[in-house]
């Protein structure tokens, strides 16, 4: 009787690209999870005791970039223009498109079932995005 | 008491399209739509066309759409669906006529499975069986309770958008072999399941866990498949 545990080495896997993409999509996911809360813990941390409502704090949280935030009664916003929150702020946004573009990818593959089809939405997709990554980090750096 | 069920009819060599013909028959509020669907071909419409074999709930001949849920007629009694009752075909596959689908694309599907055991190993010493331990064959236990009724299948909006999609069934029938120990096809299923049309289009919807009439926990099976492909782990 076999009873040694049976595990596959991971070129035996099926670790094909669709495998990989399913398996970013749900990491990804847990990732946002993570960057909204530095975002909340980073505004209460700089002084959204006092100076923000709950609403004002998801907005830095989802988009924390001083661009974004201008018009929120915060005092003093620079702290957010570190090299810290653009990078948080950068890899938030990296990690969204990524989710998001494969996300509608996968929606899009329920109804086109032609490889051609397939072909076409995925190149327009990852154009979109490849266009949308630039703009995004621009603001991010730049705004 | 008297039931009022109402008939997808579909004949190819007459029909544009499908319409629906509603009969009347009486019929005990313990009898199984199948009985329905017996009393009105054989006393109401003898033209009408149906699958079932067994008529208890084992061959998986008669599902279809009752009342807008996919079961298996044979299984289902009037009490538990009411005195009006429609019934039509499963979706998602042709209709060949009336409440039959053609069943090849579920059937292509199964076959990419490999749904037999692969093991080129030789037997053991004894030359008889290679033997399982009880939690081994508990591991794969509710997959081999399939019984290919398509209900599942055809239940879920992945398959309908595309037959090309293996579907639930398929896949259960992946992780039956793949989680037996006497198995040695793993590699070949797992790369079979990565491809676009395979674990990838479970969107984890449930219709599929709802629809079977064996109460196998499908989406659970699938999302084992995808961990075994993440993780290795076959046990």
């Amino acid at each position: 009787m076999q009873t040694k545990a049976r595990t596959l080495p991971l070129s035996k896997r099926g670790m094909s690209f669709e495998t990989v993409m399913w398996l970013f999509t749900r990491l990804t996911a847990l990732a946002m999870y993570g960057f909204i809360f530095i975002g909340i813990v980073g505004a209460f941390v700089m002084g959204a005791q006092n100076d923000m409502s709950f609403v004002e704090v998801l907005r830095w949280a989802l988009m924390p970039n001083t661009g974004h935030v201008t018009y929120t009664n915060v005092p003093e916003i620079s702290p957010y223009a570190s090299m810290f929150w653009k990078s948080v702020a950068s890899l938030f946004f990296l990690t969204a498109a990524g989710h998001g573009v494969h996300g509608v990818v996968v929606i899009l593959d329920d109804y086109f079932a032609k490889p051609s089809q397939r072909k076409w939405i995925r190149f327009w997709n990852i154009s979109i995005v490849a266009v949308i990554i630039p703009i995004g980090i621009y603001v991010i750096w730049m705004g | 008491m008297e039931v009022t069920i109402k008939i997808f009819r579909y004949n190819p060599e007459k029909d544009k399209r499908g319409h629906y013909e509603t009969y009347k028959v009486e019929a005990h509020e313990n009898d199984r739509v199948l009985d329905v669907l017996e009393l009105v071909k054989g006393h109401k419409d003898g033209t009408l066309s149906f699958r079932r074999s067994c008529a208890h709930g084992v061959c998986g001949s008669d599902a279809m759409r009752i009342n807008g849920r996919n079961m298996l007629a044979c299984k289902t009694l009037i009490r538990d669906v009411g005195a009006n009752i429609t019934v039509e075909p499963i979706m998602g596959l042709k209709v060949a006529k009336d409440l039959i689908v053609d069943m090849n694309p579920f059937f292509d599907n199964y076959k990419k499975m490999l749904p037999y055991l692969i093991n080129d190993n030789p037997l053991p010493a004894d030359g008889k069986e290679r033997l399982q331990s009880p939690e081994q064959r508990a591991r794969f236990d509710e997959s081999t309770k399939c019984i290919l009724c398509a209900a599942c299948t055809t239940s879920c909006p992945s398959f309908w958008a595309s037959d090309e999609y293996y579907g639930p069934a398929a896949l259960v029938t992946a992780h039956r072999f793949i989680f037996d120990s006497r198995d040695e096809g793993a590699e070949q299923r797992l790369h079979v399941l990565s491809e676009t049309n395979g674990t990838a289009r479970c969107h984890t919807a449930y219709n599929c866990t709802e629809a079977c009439p064996r109460d196998i926990q499908i989406t659970k099976a699938i999302g084992e498949l995808k961990m075994a492909m993440v993780t290795g782990k076959i046990d």
